[in-house]
């Protein structure tokens, strides 16, 4: 109980608050376990309210019309996750689920709200912010796959060389294509499959075939 | 050297299994302690495997190859 309160009270949301205003969430705040791959809660959903990592690590991600997931992040144990629709009263932006065997808090909505409501100014720029935020996520997400896209073009383009060649075939995993272009290893498996949709190259098992050189030119 | 499949760290995999959960064609097992690829002709690369495994053990590396369209003439070198 006390350890719960102390959990909580070592929250960026919650450090300020005096302690009987963390006795009372803490009487509100659910303690669930999860499995690992047991899913928390889909995107689309309404949203049950906000999620704090106890024990464990929960993969939060979306998922493309293909079917891909494309991973938002991977809450460690004192990470929240889920803010925005807590705060904007739109649904969950993503779907989370347990990467191990996991404890979360969940804060519930009403309980996070409560702790704005008497001051409905503060409640309406809260609510502004959270949508704005949502949308401007979206946004950079757009605008920073384009780059991505960009720079991955560009290391094609340096490093292909042909098979059996003077130059030895270069090999990367996406782990190290994401190092050398700054980014994440699931924006590169996607900016990966762009460039081929696109027709540049062509990917055939372990082998990433720049097919149309001209192509990746114009990404950059 | 390439093979066309994942290549596990014996060192490095201490056998949790992550691997073979996920691994959408059951080509990885777990042998002796330690994950092999078991069925090399029914992985297909979607490189899962390397993305899952907590202790880095995999590698899933892509050769990156270009492919000359037109055999002669157009050499669109850049030099
Ligand atoms: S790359 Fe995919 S198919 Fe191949 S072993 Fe790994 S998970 Fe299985
Ligand atoms: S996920 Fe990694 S550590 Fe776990 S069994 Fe597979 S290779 Fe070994």
């Amino acid at each position: 109980m006390s350890s719960q309160l102390e959990f909580l009270k070592s929250l960026p949301y919650f450090e300020n608050l005096d302690d009987e205003v963390i006795a009372r969430i803490s009487q509100d705040v659910l303690e669930l376990s999860f499995a690992r791959g047991q899913v928390l809660f889909l995107e689309d959903e309404p949203c049950r309210g906000l999620y704090v990592v106890k024990a464990g690590r929960i993969r939060v991600f979306k998922t493309s019309p293909e079917g891909r997931e494309q991973v938002m992040l991977i809450a460690q144990p004192g990470d929240s996750f889920n803010d925005v629709p807590v705060f904007d009263g739109g649904p969950n932006p993503a779907t989370a689920a347990a990467l191990d065997a996991s404890v979360v808090y969940l804060v519930p909505r009403g309980t996070m709200i409560s702790l704005v409501a008497d001051c409905p100014a503060a409640l309406a720029v809260v609510k502004l912010f959270a949508g704005r935020l949502r949308h401007l996520t979206s946004v950079v997400e757009d605008l920073s796959f384009r780059s991505v896209v960009g720079r991955l073009a560009k290391l094609l383009l340096d490093l292909a060389v042909v098979e059996d060649g003077p130059a030895p075939v270069r090999q990367l995993t996406q782990d190290e294509m994401a190092a050398m272009v700054g980014t994440v290893r699931d924006v590169i498996g996607r900016a990966l499959r762009q460039i081929e949709r696109e027709g540049a190259i062509k990917i055939e098992k372990h082998r990433i075939l720049v097919v149309a050189p001209g192509k990746l030119r114009e990404m950059l | 050297m390439i093979t066309g499949i994942p290549v596990i760290d014996p060192e490095a995999c201490d056998a949790c299994g992550s691997c073979v959960e996920w691994c959408p064609t059951g080509a990885v097992g777990i042998v002796d302690g330690k994950a092999v690829i078991v069925s090399p002709r029914d992985c297909y690369y979607c490189t899962d495997c390397e993305k899952v495994c907590p202790a880095g053990a995999v590698k899933c590396p892509f050769s990156i190859v270009l492919v000359q369209n037109k055999p002669e003439g157009n050499t669109e070198k850049p030099e």
